[in-house]
């Protein structure tokens, strides 16, 4: 049984649709993100989940119950804000003790709870601070503990690292996901970070338009995105437009100018379709021009820019049918030599299978 | 570089006179009268006396000073009582709205207060509108006393100072951060639990300030239990303003404006005494 189950849930506010027609599945103890651009509605998701917002149409079941009319007051869900929301006229201490207290926990109860909560965000003995005092990371470990002392049956996160310096933000992902695995509770996470979401998750749900892209593990999400929105926003791809020549079998003859290569076909394309294929730029082989000219299902091309980057080198290159593509090659002992001057010719090519192929290009 | 010098200068030496002129030194000359003897003719006689402070404590004299303190407290809390609502309300609206209303607020202001309280006398005369709408409507049968009660004082002293009260809380309760609310729903608060504990503690600040500045004003608005309460209860402001204009008794009068001066400067004190403590335990600004 689902934690929380959205079945066909709208919300429009005036005369913008936020959250259109959406039917969402969250299992027991996972680690869920919802990733979108800004504006696509997922915020509004999570408001809905902790019932800040309710929604116009559909049903809202949270632990097999109904919960659609249920207020946030009497759901079993904290959620850490992105505006952390701390309360400014009270210490860490009775920030974190707020929710307990409500519920009239003993005091000595509440003691035990919050020092443990302390524990886990890492700010033991800071339970006398003043929220002014504190850094924003740290703000933002009280803001989980006030949340999670109250052992909610899920946890929202709202964009809650999106304050914080890179190094920081990296340091809370790790942390954010041992706090998971320990406490054992679902998680809902809203970014439009790609790479947070890549991270962290269980389960990526991409959002776009107040409604669900693609869902699946974040590998399904970068390798095996199933429209242009997916894969233009998780990652980066290189896109070549194609028409399908033949179909042999398992695989199509696909052509691309006057490249012409063989391809799987994942998708079932058909004979005489515009398709479009997608390709992550690590996922491309580069090669350096030595015969006459490249093989007839390789793209010739120039190469235009060349970034070292430590462990990576990133080359821009343009086809000779003038495309622009970007490569990622990695440094290792088999392929020592991945340096390549401005100007010289390239042969650039990929493993069959590696492609994604959109039919309905 | 120099002119503007010269105009800062001279602004803030004109201000500086302006206070030292006006202000200061009818003051001193007020508390240095409180010191000396009554004189029929001249006023004042130069001669050092304790003897109107002694008066002053004399339990008919604290009484006014008594009652002063309580009718300025009890319209304290009315204006708050009333004040807090209206201006939470007032937060809700939309901002075109809310400038509206906020200028209702504001407009009796463009007319001299004793004009108001003079209106108000003919809305509460026994042959005033108030009387005459509830004999209209069946309600009494003959006139009754509204005029020169406590309860026409009270009308009159929230009437008048009602603003002085709306908006500081207004404008604390205006800067709230609603997502502060959201975040103890979300924890679990009720309505009245999140008041208790959220929107009460931060608005205090404008509680504080409202307070003040309709009970300083409610000690001295000599003229309102005069004309509505047809000077039957005796207040400070009344007493000082008799003892100058009709008993020409000038030292007492200073004596009783130098203990309600001092009295004023006390609550001040306590007032900005609060207010650090607020502040250092983290104000509402984060």
């Amino acid at each position: 049984m689902p934690v929380v189950s959205l079945q066909g849930v709208s919300k429009t506010f005036e005369d913008h649709v936020a959250v259109d027609n959406l039917s969402l599945d969250i299992v027991k103890g996972e680690f869920l993100t919802l990733l979108g651009p800004s504006g696509c509605g997922k915020t509004t998701v999570l408001r809905l989940i902790a019932g800040l917002e309710t929604c116009d149409v559909g049903e809202i079941i949270i632990d097999g119950e109904d919960q659609t009319q249920t207020p946030a007051c009497d759901r079993d869900i904290n959620t850490v804000f992105q505006s952390y929301a701390l309360f400014p006229h009270m210490n860490v201490f009775d920030n974190i003790a707020f929710g307990l207290s409500l519920k009239k926990v003993p005091k000595e109860e509440i003691r035990i709870q919050v020092e443990k909560a302390l524990d886990m965000v890492k700010l033991s003995g800071m339970g006398k601070r003043r929220i002014n005092q504190l850094s924003g990371g740290q703000q933002q470990r009280v803001a989980i503990a006030r949340a999670i002392v109250n052992q909610p049956l899920i946890l929202l996160l709202d964009e809650p690292l999106s304050a914080l310096d890179y190094q920081l933000r990296k340091q809370m992902r790790l942390e954010l996901r041992q706090l998971h695995r320990e406490l054992g509770i679902t998680f809902i996470f809203v970014t439009h970070d790609q790479e947070e979401a890549l991270t962290m998750s269980d389960r990526i749900v991409v959002m776009n338009n107040g409604h669900i892209e693609q869902m699946g593990s974040p590998k399904d999400i970068y390798e095996e995105p199933v429209n242009m929105f997916v894969a233009d926003f998780v990652g980066e791809s290189n896109v070549f437009d194609a028409e399908v020549v033949s179909v042999n079998g398992p695989d199509i003859n696909i052509r691309m100018g006057n490249v012409v290569k063989t391809v799987e076909n994942s998708k079932g394309c058909t004979i005489g379709q515009w398709v479009k294929v997608l390709l992550r730029p690590e996922d491309m082989t580069v090669e350096t021009l030595t015969t006459e000219a490249c093989p007839e299902d390789v793209f010739p091309g120039e190469v235009e820019e060349m970034i070292y980057k430590g462990t990576t080198v990133e080359l821009i290159i343009r086809l000779d049918n003038g495309q622009k593509i970007f490569v990622l090659e990695f440094f290792n002992e088999d392929a020592e030599d991945i340096y390549y001057a401005v100007g010289e010719k390239v042969c650039v090519s990929w493993f069959k299978g590696w492609e994604v192929i959109l039919c309905d290009g | 570089m120099g002119e503007s010098n010269l105009l800062k200068q001279t602004s803030i030496g004109l201000n500086m006179a302006w206070i030292f002129g006006f202000v200061l030194l009818p003051s001193l000359l007020v508390v240095a009268a409180s010191f000396m003897e009554r004189d029929p003719v001249h006023f004042v006689k130069q001669a050092f006396t304790l003897f109107h402070y002694r008066e002053l404590m004399d339990p008919v004299n604290l009484k006014i000073f008594w009652n002063s303190l309580s009718y300025s407290s009890v319209t304290t809390l009315i204006t708050l009582i009333i004040g807090y609502p209206f201006a939470w309300y007032l937060t809700r609206f939309g901002k075109s709205k809310r400038a509206l209303l906020l200028m209702m607020v504001i407009i009796p202001f463009w007319t001299s207060s004793l004009i108001r309280v003079y209106a108000l006398m003919t809305l509460m005369k026994a042959n005033g509108v108030i009387n005459f709408m509830l004999i209209k409507i069946g309600l009494i049968d003959r006139p009754i006393q509204i005029l020169y009660t406590d309860f026409a004082i009270y009308t009159g002293l929230v009437y008048s100072l009602l603003p002085f009260m709306v908006l500081p809380l207004y404008t604390v309760l205006e800067k709230m951060d609603m997502r502060l609310l959201e975040a103890a729903r979300d924890l679990g608060a009720k309505n009245l639990q999140i008041f208790w504990r959220v929107i009460l503690p931060l608005s205090l600040p404008g509680i504080a300030a409202g307070c003040i500045m309709v009970f300083l004003p409610a000690m001295g608005l000599f003229f309102i239990p005069d004309l509505l309460g047809g000077g039957k209860s005796l207040l400070v402001g009344n007493f000082i303003k008799n003892q100058f204009l009709t008993a020409g008794n000038w030292p007492f009068g200073s004596a009783a404006s130098v203990m309600l001066l001092a009295l004023m400067m006390a609550l001040m004190g306590i007032y900005l005494m609060v207010m650090n403590r607020f502040n250092q335990s983290g104000s509402a600004r984060t």
